[in-house]
C-alpha cells in the first residue's frame, strides 16, 4: 500500500534547529511516522521540551546541544548518533537564521554579521554533511534534506547573506547528491517560500498579499514533505528542490493581481 | 489512520489519468487507486483497448472506470466528454493527470510540418486542452489539482530531439502559467520531470551506443522506472502539498545537477 511507504519505522533521524518552529514540527511528525530522533540545537531547554513532545509518541529521542556553526560539535553530533543508535538514516539540516538581517543596507552589515549568517545557513549544512555522508556511505544508504529558500534562487532587495548562503546551499545539495548517487544516498532541498515565523515578519511581508496563492505558507505545511523526502517514495528523487511557495517561483516577471491583456 | 500520513491519502477523491495506456499512464492510475482515490482512465489512442483495459485492472475494484478516444470524435470533443465523464461516473474531478508521451527523435532538419504537428499535438496540444476541459468542470466544482508529466529535456537541449524538447518545454510552462493563473481560484497544477525512463517507446532502451552510454553517464546508473514516479505524484496531488503550485519535480536520479 502506497501510504504505508511513507512511514519511518525504526529509521533514525537528526534534525538540527529542531528546539522550536519548524524544526519541532518536523521531529514530532517523523516521530509519529516511526522514526527515533536526535534533537540538535543550541538551546538545551528547548531541545527538552522537543524531546519530551517526541517521546509521547514513543519512539526515542536523543538530545545532543549543538551550535551547528561549530564543526567538531556538528562532528560530535554525528558521532552520539551512531553511538546510540547504530546508525544514520536521514539528516534533515534546518537550522539556520538571519531572516531579520532582511531589509539592512549593505554598508550597514558588518564583517562578523556577514560571517555569522554565512556559518549559520551555510558552513553549519556543509559540516553536517561532512560529518553523516561517511556513515551513510558505510550503510549504503541515507537520506539528506537540506532547507533552503526562495531566496536562494532570485535576488532581494537589501538580502545579501541570506540569499548567498541560502544558494550556496543549493548547490551545496547538487554537488552532495552527485557524489554520493551510487551510495543509495539521497540528498534533496526544500526551498519554502514566505513562511512568517511572528508578527512582525508578517507585517514585513505585508500578509502576503503578493504571493498567488493568497496567503503565507504556515511551518506545518513543511513537515509533509519533509516526510515524504525522507521516505521511500522519493527514493529516484535526488539534488533536487521542491519549492513549496503558493506559486511564486513560477512567475515573477509580472506583478500578482493584475493581468496583461491584447491591445485593442 | 496516523495523523502523519492522513494529509496524504486521496480517500474520497476522483481523479482522471489521460494517456492511461502509456506504462506512466498506467502507474499512475495504480499510484492514485492504492492512495484511495477512484480512477478514471483515459486514452486518446484509438487501438489502445487492451492496455488500457490491462491498467483498469491493475488498478483492482476500487471502481475504475475507463474511456477512449472513438475513431471519429475530435480530440476537443473527446477531451471534454471526458471530463464530463469523470464527474458522472466518479461523481467529481478532484485530480487530473495528464501521463501521455510521444517521443520523437530524429534531425531538425528531416522533420517536416507534419511531424511538427504530431509531436505538438502528442505531447503539448492534449495536456492543454485537457488542462482546459478539467479546469472547465474543477472551476464550477470548487477547486482541483493538475499534475501534468513532462520530461527533464523541458529544461536542456537535446540533439535529434529539438521538436520533442521543444513540446516538453512547452508543458513544464504551460505548468506554471496555469497556477499563476488559477492560484486563487484553488486549482493547484505543477509537474512532474521524468527523467530517461525504462519503457518499450524510450530511446534508453534500445541496444545502442546511445543507450550504453547513457548508463553510464546517469548519476546512479538506473533509468526511471514509471512506478518511480509513483511517490512524487501522491505528494502533488494529495492536500499535504496545499502551499505547492506552479513547480516540477524532477523524478531523475540527480541528471538534472549535471553540467
Amino acid at each position: 500500500m502506497i501510504l504505508e511507504k511513507l512511514r519511518l519505522e525504526g529509521k533514525v533521524a537528526i534534525i538540527t534547529g529542531s528546539g522550536r518552529g519548524l524544526g519541532r514540527a518536523m521531529a514530532v511528525r517523523f516521530a509519529q511516522a516511526g522514526a527515533d530522533v536526535v534533537a540538535a540545537a543550541r538551546t538545551r531547554k528547548q531541545l527538552d521540551e522537543t524531546a519530551e513532545a517526541v517521546r509521547a509518541t514513543g519512539r526515542r529521542c536523543l538530545v545532543v546541544p549543538t551550535d551547528v556553526t561549530r564543526s567538531e560539535q556538528v562532528n560530535a553530533m554525528a558521532e552520539a548518533t551512531v553511538k546510540e543508535f547504530g546508525r544514520i538514516d536521514i539528516l534533515v539540516n534546518n537550522a539556520g537564521g538571519g531572516e531579520e538581517s532582511l531589509g539592512k543596507r549593505i554598508e550597514e552589515i558588518t564583517d562578523a554579521e556577514w560571517r555569522r549568517g554565512i556559518d549559520t545557513n551555510l558552513s553549519s549544512q556543509f559540516y553536517a554533511c561532512r560529518a553523516v555522508l561517511p556513515q551513510m556511505a558505510r550503510q549504503n544508504r541515507g537520506k539528506i534534506i537540506n532547507v533552503a529558500s526562495g531566496y536562494g534562487l532570485r535576488g532581494g532587495k537589501h538580502n545579501y547573506m541570506y540569499a548567498c548562503s541560502k544558494g550556496g546551499v543549493i548547490q551545496l545539495t547538487r554537488s552532495v547528491a552527485l557524489t554520493y548517487a551510487q551510495n543509495n544516498i539521497q540528498t534533496n532541498c526544500i526551498v519554502p517560500g514566505i513562511f512568517p515565523h511572528n508578527e512582525e515578519m508578517m507585517r514585513f511581508f505585508k500578509g502576503g498579499k503578493f504571493i498567488p496563492i493568497g496567503r503565507p505558507g504556515d511551518d506545518a505545511e513543511i513537515a509533509p514533505l519533509a516526510i515524504f523526502l525522507a521516505s521511500e517514495l522519493s527514493n529516484h528523487m535526488n539534488g533536487e528542490l521542491v519549492v513549496i511557495d503558493g506559486g511564486g517561483l513560477a512567475g515573477g516577471v509580472t506583478p500578482t493581481g493584475v493581468v496583461p491583456q491584447m491591445q485593442s | 489512520m496516523e495523523p502523519s500520513l492522513k494529509e496524504f491519502s486521496l480517500e474520497t477523491m476522483a481523479a482522471a489519468v489521460i494517456g492511461a495506456e502509456t506504462p506512466v499512464g498506467r502507474a499512475a492510475a495504480v499510484a492514485l487507486g492504492e492512495a484511495g482515490a477512484k480512477v478514471l482512465l483515459a486514452s486518446q489512442e484509438p487501438g489502445t483497448e487492451k492496455q488500457l483495459k490491462e491498467a483498469a485492472k491493475a488498478v483492482g475494484t476500487s471502481g475504475a472506470k475507463t474511456a477512449i478516444r472513438v475513431q471519429d470524435a475530435t480530440l476537443r470533443g473527446d477531451l471534454s466528454a471526458t471530463a464530463d465523464l469523470a464527474v458522472k461516473e466518479l461523481g467529481g474531478l478532484n485530480i487530473l493527470v495528464n501521463a501521455l508521451d510521444a517521443p520523437f527523435f530524429g534531425p531538425a532538419n528531416a522533420a517536416d510540418d507534419a511531424a511538427f504537428e504530431r509531436v505538438m499535438e502528442g505531447n503539448l496540444k492534449t495536456v492543454w486542452m485537457a488542462c482546459q476541459e478539467a479546469g472547465r468542470v474543477m472551476l464550477q466544482r470548487g477547486g482541483g489539482v493538475i499534475v501534468n508529466i513532462t520530461s527533464v529535456v523541458a529544461e536542456r537541449g537535446v540533439p535529434n530531439a529539438s521538436l520533442y524538447c521543444a513540446a516538453k518545454a512547452g508543458v513544464l510552462n504551460l505548468t506554471r502559467a496555469l497556477a499563476l493563473e488559477w492560484a486563487r481560484k484553488n486549482i493547484r497544477v505543477n509537474a512532474i520531470q521524468t527523467g530517461w525512463l525504462d519503457e518499450p517507446n524510450s530511446p534508453a532502451v534500445r541496444k545502442d551506443e546511445f543507450s550504453e552510454r547513457l548508463l553510464k553517464y546517469l548519476p546512479d546508473n538506473r533509468l526511471i522506472k514509471p512506478e518511480d514516479l509513483a511517490g512524487p505524484l501522491l505528494y502533488l496531488v494529495s492536500p499535504a502539498a496545499g502551499f505547492v503550485t506552479g513547480e516540477s519535480i524532477a523524478v531523475d536520479g540527480g541528471l538534472l545537477c549535471r553540467v
